[in-house]
């Protein structure tokens, strides 16, 4: 058995102490449950009885990995780790993965074929696999003589779409040649992508000078800022925003000639809060933050997508027309039955 | 030929290479990671290239990963990786060895 790459069954309590007290001597000491209840398989490398070797994936993120490098060759174990990983999520058609790791070690994981994405003085986000964010930015569409113009970029879940969303948009497509707004990927949401998507481009057809895009795993994914998706302590938030930040300045910004980031005034959300105040110390110079107030109903409630998914759980539709552009309304109404058997079956419509 | 689906073979241990095939657009384009790339990164491509063209694969992105790898373990992954994507691994390629 030695040497050789097994499963480990997490569920297994012996098993799971052993994978334990091996990461803790590693210094890996977060087994909370979001973090741990993620994991889709662990793979693990035994020499006699000791584990010396162990790497997970959750989904296309490569988790938890650690070796030890007594008595043998340094990064051999690490290597077979990471490629039985590779292998095995390449035989479940997941070609496109990302790995979250200390800074120190982003030349390990460089050195067998990831790309770094971006880094922040502790963390670095790395991706490999069939496409990478260079296929994701070619494949966006572009105006001409888009250099010399002016463009400013949004990045909204958009959970749905409603009026505040919409008078974001306008405030800087008014202010600017051209608007990216990205549609945050990841279905994790009451309305699921495609849907958010759609309602974006129909409650911003009207706008020449919007482009609708699909945010892809480099905007505030599941990937770069999974504690948008799942309570989360602060400073983890800050941990990931800043990765999420840095990717959209070094990265999506330069390639888009993207000079100007809006957001909305986040009064309610703290994790939005936080992910605000990263982007204000993150993205300037080189792309300017601009926070528009978060728009108000005539009656003077702010507006905001949780109040809309309240809303439709407690059956007030009569309240929606406050809230939402006349697209998003006739959306609900058309498909009040889905929405709520999503609710019914425990969709979260209190996060983001 | 088109790739059918992005298709892995090969590992990253030592004296082994991993060798990815995706969909390509532009003839076949060759992303090489090789600790030896200066001394034997054109024979490494060289290899590879050949390989792919005795599948008469024209457009496919290559992602390769030495580890040092012989030219013999070079070719059986790319042959292994490439009937993967064309999904015909139940037809050896007797022509291609």
């Amino acid at each position: 058995m030695d040497n050789e790459i097994v499963d480990l069954h997490l569920r297994d309590r012996h098993e799971r102490k052993q994978w334990e007290s091996f990461l803790t001597d590693l210094g890996i000491t977060d087994f909370s449950t979001q973090e741990t209840a993620a994991i889709d398989f662990t793979l693990g490398i035994y020499e006699g009885d000791r584990l010396v070797a162990t790497g997970s994936a959750a989904g296309n993120v490569l988790k938890y990995i650690a070796v030890c490098n007594k008595d043998t060759t340094n990064g051999a174990r690490f290597n077979a780790i990471v490629s039985a990983l590779i292998n095995r999520l390449f035989q479940q058609q997941i070609f496109h993965l990302f790995v979250f790791t200390k800074l120190k070690y982003s030349d390990s994981f460089q050195h067998v074929g990831f790309h770094e994405l971006a880094h922040s003085d502790v963390a670095a986000l790395l991706e490999t696999g069939d496409e990478g964010i260079d296929d994701y930015l070619q494949a966006i569409p572009r105006v001409a003589d888009q250099d010399t113009k002016q463009v400013a970029g949004i990045v909204m879940n958009a959970n749905p779409f409603t009026k505040g969303h919409r008078y974001l948009v306008e405030t800087a497509a008014k202010a600017n040649d051209v608007v990216y707004v990205f549609v945050v990927n990841t279905d994790a949401s009451l309305f699921t992508t495609a849907e958010r998507f759609e309602l974006v481009q129909a409650g911003t057809a009207d706008l020449d000078n919007v482009i609708v895009v699909n945010g892809g795993d480099y905007m505030v994914s599941f990937a770069t800022f999974p504690a948008y998706f799942l309570p989360t302590a602060d400073q983890q938030v800050t941990y990931q925003t800043t990765l999420d930040a840095r990717i959209f300045r070094e990265r999506i910004a330069p390639a888009l000639n993207i000079t100007a980031r809006y957001l909305g005034t986040e009064p309610l959300s703290r994790t939005t809060g936080i992910y605000n105040q990263v982007l204000t110390k993150e993205l300037p110079p080189a792309v300017n933050v601009t926070i528009v107030d978060r728009k108000q109903t005539d009656t003077g409630t702010f507006i905001t997508a949780t109040a809309v998914r309240k809303a439709i759980a407690e059956d007030q539709l009569d309240s929606l027309a406050d809230l939402l552009p006349v697209s998003t309304v006739t959306f609900i109404k058309d498909h009040l039955s889905t929405l709520r058997a999503r609710i019914q079956k425990g969709m979260n419509i209190n996060g983001n | 030929m088109e790739i059918k689906q992005t298709a892995l073979a090969g590992t990253l241990e030592s004296s082994d290479i991993q060798i990815m095939l995706s969909k390509g657009t532009d003839g076949v384009s060759i992303e090489l990671e090789s600790d030896v790339e200066k001394q034997f990164g054109d024979q490494i491509r060289l290899v590879i290239t050949e390989t792919l063209h005795q599948f008469e694969l024209d457009n496919v992105k290559v992602k390769a990963i030495d580890k040092g790898a012989l030219d013999c373990v070079i070719k059986a992954r790319t042959i292994a990786a490439a009937q993967r994507a064309l999904q015909t691994q139940d037809q050896p390629a007797w022509e291609v060895f």
